[in-house]
């Protein structure tokens, strides 16, 4: 213990920190320093005395000492180098992005125009498909009612034509209805029983009635089908078939027709 | 740049870094120790221009020569500051130094230093820096021979006069003053 505290009190801890002692000297200081860690306590503290009395006397360089220094040394991680090509590179591509995005802005304007245009042409082929749909349907219902009435007519003139082969039957107004007349065309060979509807004289019957056909076989009478008289009634309309008949009577029945005739309703008759 | 950006480390970190050869570690180092380090340098070599070509010297030897530095045998700074030193005294022994630099008052030209440089002292030390300055003026002169001149305690003694035990004593004196300061 004396012995180190008289190798402190020597100073030469002080001038081994100073740089001040020679190569030999200073390998026996730091031999002694590490064999006594109270020797390298006191080192530290001295040290650490002269760093701050350094820092107490320190003068600032001029700033741009800095980057001169720091690009003299060679560093092996090369973020120097890195860093300038970075610099360049985000330079350029500060540039890139800057077009990038006017491009990109561009580029989106031009693809919304596009999209609305393109939706209102949509739109109007939209249109124009429904309203040729809706032609289409027009001229389809067209189609078809005067596919009908041709085929009514061609029935009806079938009938006329064939008026050996049809038997025209004339039924008349009954009490019930004087002025009520119609025609019924009856072709027993082929068992056909046709309404004439553009010669039916009858009242308009309502949404709950309907006028039913019967046909008298033999005094019974035979259900032959149901129709109705409306303002644009046409045509021949086909009834149930029969073979033999004697009679035609209609008679106005409960909407969908009755299994058997309401004689008090008997609208016209007539005899074969 | 404000000290607010500079780069700080822990020593053991500053000196990975240096050993890896990493920028940061140079940058670190630099903006710990530049200022300390030049103001040993600028007050042995006097000269400005000298004294910035020196301390980039100091920082080149210091980065290359990092293999040689033993963390065992002391302190980052006191092994930088010695670097610093011997740099500056060779420079400042130099022929064509000698021939070019104005033949200055070593004792004035210390103090005009200071005068000079007040600025830019670290104003957290600057109440430090009066105390530092009322220390015991003989064992101050002696301190300031070696530590900021460059002299060996040798030199100090043949040019104060005074015998080199009596050097050596003085050095310890101001030494344990400033541990009583700082501590």
């Amino acid at each position: 213990m004396e012995d180190l505290k008289a190798y402190i009190e020597s100073g030469v801890l002080e001038l081994y920190v100073l740089g001040d002692l020679s190569s030999d000297e200073r390998h026996e200081v730091e031999l002694m320093v590490g064999k006594h860690p109270e020797l390298q306590h006191e080192l530290l503290v001295i040290e650490k005395s002269m760093q701050r009395y350094a820092e107490n006397y320190a003068v600032e360089p001029k700033a741009d000492l800095r980057n001169k220094v720091l690009d003299a040394l060679d560093y092996r991680d090369e973020v120097p180098v890195k860093s300038l090509h970075a610099d360049n590179e985000s330079v350029g591509s500060g540039n890139f992005y800057k077009y990038a995005f006017a491009a990109s802005i561009a580029l989106l304007m031009v693809s919304v125009a596009a999209l609305i245009s393109l939706n209102n042409q949509l739109k109007e082929s939209h249109q124009r498909i429904a309203s040729l749909e809706n032609s289409n349907q027009k001229f389809s219902n067209r189609v078809n009612y005067i596919n009908k009435q041709l085929s009514n007519t061609q029935q009806t003139l079938e009938v006329y034509k064939n008026s050996k082969d049809y038997q025209l039957v004339e039924l008349v107004g009954l009490p019930k209805a004087p002025e009520a007349k119609m025609v019924v065309a009856f072709n027993a060979a082929k068992e056909e029983v046709m309404i004439d509807l553009a010669s039916l004289e009858m009242p308009q019957n309502d949404d709950q009635h309907q006028y039913q056909l019967w046909a008298l076989v033999d005094g019974k009478p035979v259900d032959l089908g149901v129709f109705d008289k409306k303002a644009d009634s046409t045509g021949m309309i086909k009834m149930k078939p029969i073979k033999n008949a004697q009679a035609f009577a209609v008679t106005l029945e409960p909407k969908g027709g009755s299994a058997s005739p309401t004689l008090n309703q008997m609208m016209v008759m007539g005899n074969i | 740049m404000s000290k607010n950006n500079k780069i700080s480390l822990p020593e053991a970190e500053i000196i990975k870094a240096i050993r890896n050869r990493e920028r940061i570690g140079a940058e670190a180092l630099y903006d710990m120790y530049s200022s300390s380090l030049y103001g040993i340098i600028y007050r042995i070599i006097q000269d400005e221009e000298s004294g910035q070509d020196l301390l980039q010297e100091t920082f080149v030897k210091i980065w290359n020569s990092i293999d040689s530095y033993d963390e065992t045998k002391g302190r980052l700074f006191t092994w930088m500051v010695n670097i610093a030193r011997n740099l500056s005294i060779d420079k400042l022994r130099s022929k064509d130094f000698r021939n070019s630099s104005k033949n200055r008052d070593i004792e004035n030209s210390v103090n005009l230093i200071d005068d000079q440089r007040n600025t830019s002292l670290n104003t957290e030390t600057l109440g430090v820096k009066e105390m530092v300055d009322n220390l015991k003026p003989d064992a101050k002169a002696v301190l300031d021979l070696v530590y900021f001149k460059g002299y060996t305690h040798a030199e100090a003694s043949e040019e104060l006069g005074i015998p080199l035990g009596t050097v050596k004593t003085r050095i310890r004196i101001a030494i344990q003053s400033l541990r009583k300061l700082f501590n």
